[in-house]
């Protein structure tokens, strides 16, 4: 009963007026620049966090917690008037609400979408809240080999997972590894991969290593492929949601968010396979399967119920791990580091005032979300008519921005820009961006944990499994990837029979 | 599987090239990764696991995965280039427009002290909206606009520092 205390408490904190108003400006800057075309949540919240570089850390987490969640609606919006998935968890939003849109049923679209985020946010928040503390307490039990074991999960699913081709994921998952070796050893001191220069002494920043591969990556790749012509929107038409929407919306509401929430919260989940999943099922049970493909309702409610719910799943391992198992989990692990607090199983005791202050905030800012997208959508849509030429000259202008700011060294801009070329390779031939990010920040922490557990049984790699938790999660891993591998070829399927509609009686 | 065979051995074959110039790369960058790593010093109070054994684990995966992407292109299947609103996938790489916008970047750090972030951000904007087919003159009137606007916000409403540059002297920007 402790935690409902601590959580009347976050309230208390998060509902004060200074702090409300930080999750409004975090919940308005996050849904406004998750609607603008090509920015996905993770790219959202690292061009944003110049903005609490100088705040106190509950402001600034409060305000993450709005960009967070706002991004994630805004992403939404995108998909469905422009089908343009900022990310893989939209791409079935983006299916259905689009083909909804196009046939005049934008409103529709919209509102089941926001609804459903709602539902499923306020829902995944509260299984984070009851979850999260009880994770936390039995993962303070968790030694080193335990650690290695839940990183070389995430490292592993989430390089398998991001991305259409294993291969080109474990390159993107080890170059961002190897950059993460790049600086000062942090047991032995030594310097590694630094060539003699004293900007890469203290490493590759995470927040520069995210805003060059997202921002300035996607800047240099627009540039080099520019579809030029004036920008196409779907006006938002038709009625909005009828009864007959509710009720065919409701239940999908709930499925995607019982999907959404326990997938994302494992090590290994993240917001793609849910979505996915939500869709394969609501096909299933849908009565109306000859509408999915030409814009299902349910075929919008549930994958985006999952893609929320998931999207605060992903905070449970964050929060009470250290683990981030999405590209945007990392960009925030490194807001947390950079005011010198180290998610994982002590932060619930250490920092507990500040994490129900942001658990609290989470669901303030769902609250405030729905109320800004419901009757505000238009407002949003004028975003996605900003001429591109200006939008992308202001996203690199905030990428150097907050590249500058960051240190206040100019050097810095310098491994910008190489990170942004890296970004632009990557993009051009089909490495996803996700896993390298993600690799920059497990890497030291999955080399740290390997190396104590070895320095402790003086090198017997035996360590590594002998403790049963290790072993257990190693176990679930052999069986994790074989289950993944089938449902992915399913899941892949299926969106192939979506994307392209092949003639003939496969469908 | 949907794509019939004729496109896609077309398509490989344009692209296999390059493709595998890149994994290449990877497989190059595995090796560096193995041969730089054997120069790391081993400090003598360093027990069993010493900082060169994560790098070399490193450069092993990035061998493997730069060797699977040479397998898989080998066989045919081609890499699939990040699909955008803004992004004509099948369009050849425009470099010119490529090129201004690092040059913009270049141009802009390489001015950002001395000018001023303002003015080098204004710079910035400017090239890159140009270089993406914005009119000059407009693109530079919003640039400035733009540059002074966050500078003020940023230096005098959130206390985040840049550079005044040619403006030193002026608190609201920070000088």
């Amino acid at each position: 009963m402790g935690d409902i205390g601590s959580l009347i408490d976050g309230f208390g904190v998060a509902l004060q007026p200074t702090y409300l108003l930080y999750a409004l400006i975090g919940v308005t800057l996050g849904t406004a620049v998750g609607v603008l075309p090509g920015i996905g949540p993770a790219m959202t919240v690292a061009l944003l966090l110049p903005l609490t570089y100088t705040l106190e850390p509950t402001a600034a987490f409060i305000m993450f917690a709005g960009i967070y969640y706002g991004g994630m609606y805004g992403g939404s919006t995108t998909s469905i008037l422009l089908n343009t998935p900022g990310e893989s968890s939209s791409i079935i939003t983006a299916i259905e609400g689009n083909k909804m849109a196009r046939s005049g049923r934008g409103a529709a679209a919209l509102a089941t979408a926001a609804i459903g985020s709602f539902v499923a946010g306020t829902i995944a928040t509260l299984g984070l809240t009851l979850v999260a503390p009880t994770l936390a307490d039995f993962a303070v039990q968790l030694g080193p080999p335990d650690y290695v074991a839940l990183t070389v999960v995430a490292l592993l699913t989430v390089s398998a997972l991001l991305g259409s081709s294993v291969s080109r994921g474990l390159a993107s998952l080890s170059i961002g590894l190897l950059l993460g070796l790049v600086g000062t050893d942090s047991l032995t001191g030594q310097q590694r991969f630094t060539f003699g220069l004293p900007v890469l002494a203290d490493g590759i920043d995470v927040v520069t290593f995210a805003v060059g591969l997202f921002a300035v990556g996607e800047a240099l790749w627009v540039a080099s492929r520019f579809r030029h012509g004036p920008v196409e929107t779907i006006p938002i038409g038709g009625r909005w949601m009828t009864r007959a929407d509710f009720h065919r919306s409701w239940r999908p509401w709930l499925r995607g968010t019982a999907l959404g929430f326990p997938i994302g919260a494992m090590p290994a989940g993240g917001a793609e396979i849910p979505t996915f999943l939500s869709y394969a099922v609501e096909k299933k049970l849908s009565p109306h399967k000859e509408e999915f493909g030409k814009g299902a309702i349910e075929g919008v409610a549930g994958p985006e119920a999952a893609n929320n719910a998931a999207a605060a799943g992903v905070l449970v391992p964050l929060l009470t791990l250290g683990l981030p198992t999405s590209a945007t989990a990392a960009v925030l692990i490194a807001a947390f580091q950079s005011y010198g607090i180290q998610p994982g199983p002590l932060l619930f005791e250490n920092e507990g005032n500040l994490v129900w202050a942001l658990i609290a905030s989470l669901y303030i800012g769902n609250v405030l979300l729905l109320v800004l997208n419901l009757p505000l959508v238009g407002l949003w849509v004028r975003l996605l008519k900003i001429p591109r030429p200006y939008l992308y000259a202001g996203i690199l202008l905030f990428a150097a921005l907050g590249g500058y700011a960051l240190n206040g060294v100019r050097t810095d801009l310098w491994v910008l820009l190489g990170i942004g070329v890296l970004g632009y390779v990557m993009r051009r031939f089909g490495y996803p961006i996700g896993p390298a990010v993600i690799g920059l920040i497990l890497g030291p922490i999955a080399e740290e944990q390997l190396r104590r557990t070895l320095a402790i049984s003086q090198g017997d790699p035996s360590a590594l499994v002998s403790s049963p938790f290790a072993a257990t999660v190693y176990v679930l891993l052999a069986i994790g990837t074989v289950v993944t591998l089938l449902v992915r070829r399913r899941a892949k399927r299926l969106v192939e029979e979506i994307v392209t509609p092949v003639s003939g009686p496969t469908a | 599987m949907s794509v019939s065979t004729d496109e896609a051995s077309g398509t490989a074959a344009r692209t296999a090239v390059p493709e595998l110039l890149v994994a290449a790369g990877v497989i190059a960058l595995g090796l560096f990764t193995i041969v730089d790593a054997h120069g790391i010093t081993i400090p003598l109070s360093s027990n069993v696991v010493g900082p060169r054994v994560f790098p070399y684990a490193v450069g092993v995966a990035l061998i493997v995965a730069g060797a699977g992407v040479v397998l898989s292109v080998v066989r045919g299947e081609p890499a699939h280039p990040e699909a955008g609103e803004d992004v004509d996938v099948d369009a050849p790489t425009d470099w010119t427009t490529l090129a201004k916008v690092i040059a913009g970047l270049a141009l802009h750090i390489a001015v950002v002290d001395r000018l001023g972030w303002a003015l080098a951000g204004a710079v910035l904007f400017t090239v890159v909206a140009w270089a993406l087919g914005a009119q000059l003159v407009r693109a530079a009137a919003v640039g400035v606009v733009l540059g002074f606007t966050l500078q003020i916000m940023f230096v005098s409403g959130l206390g985040v520092t840049l550079p005044a540059g040619i403006f030193e002297g002026v608190s609201l920007l920070g000088g």
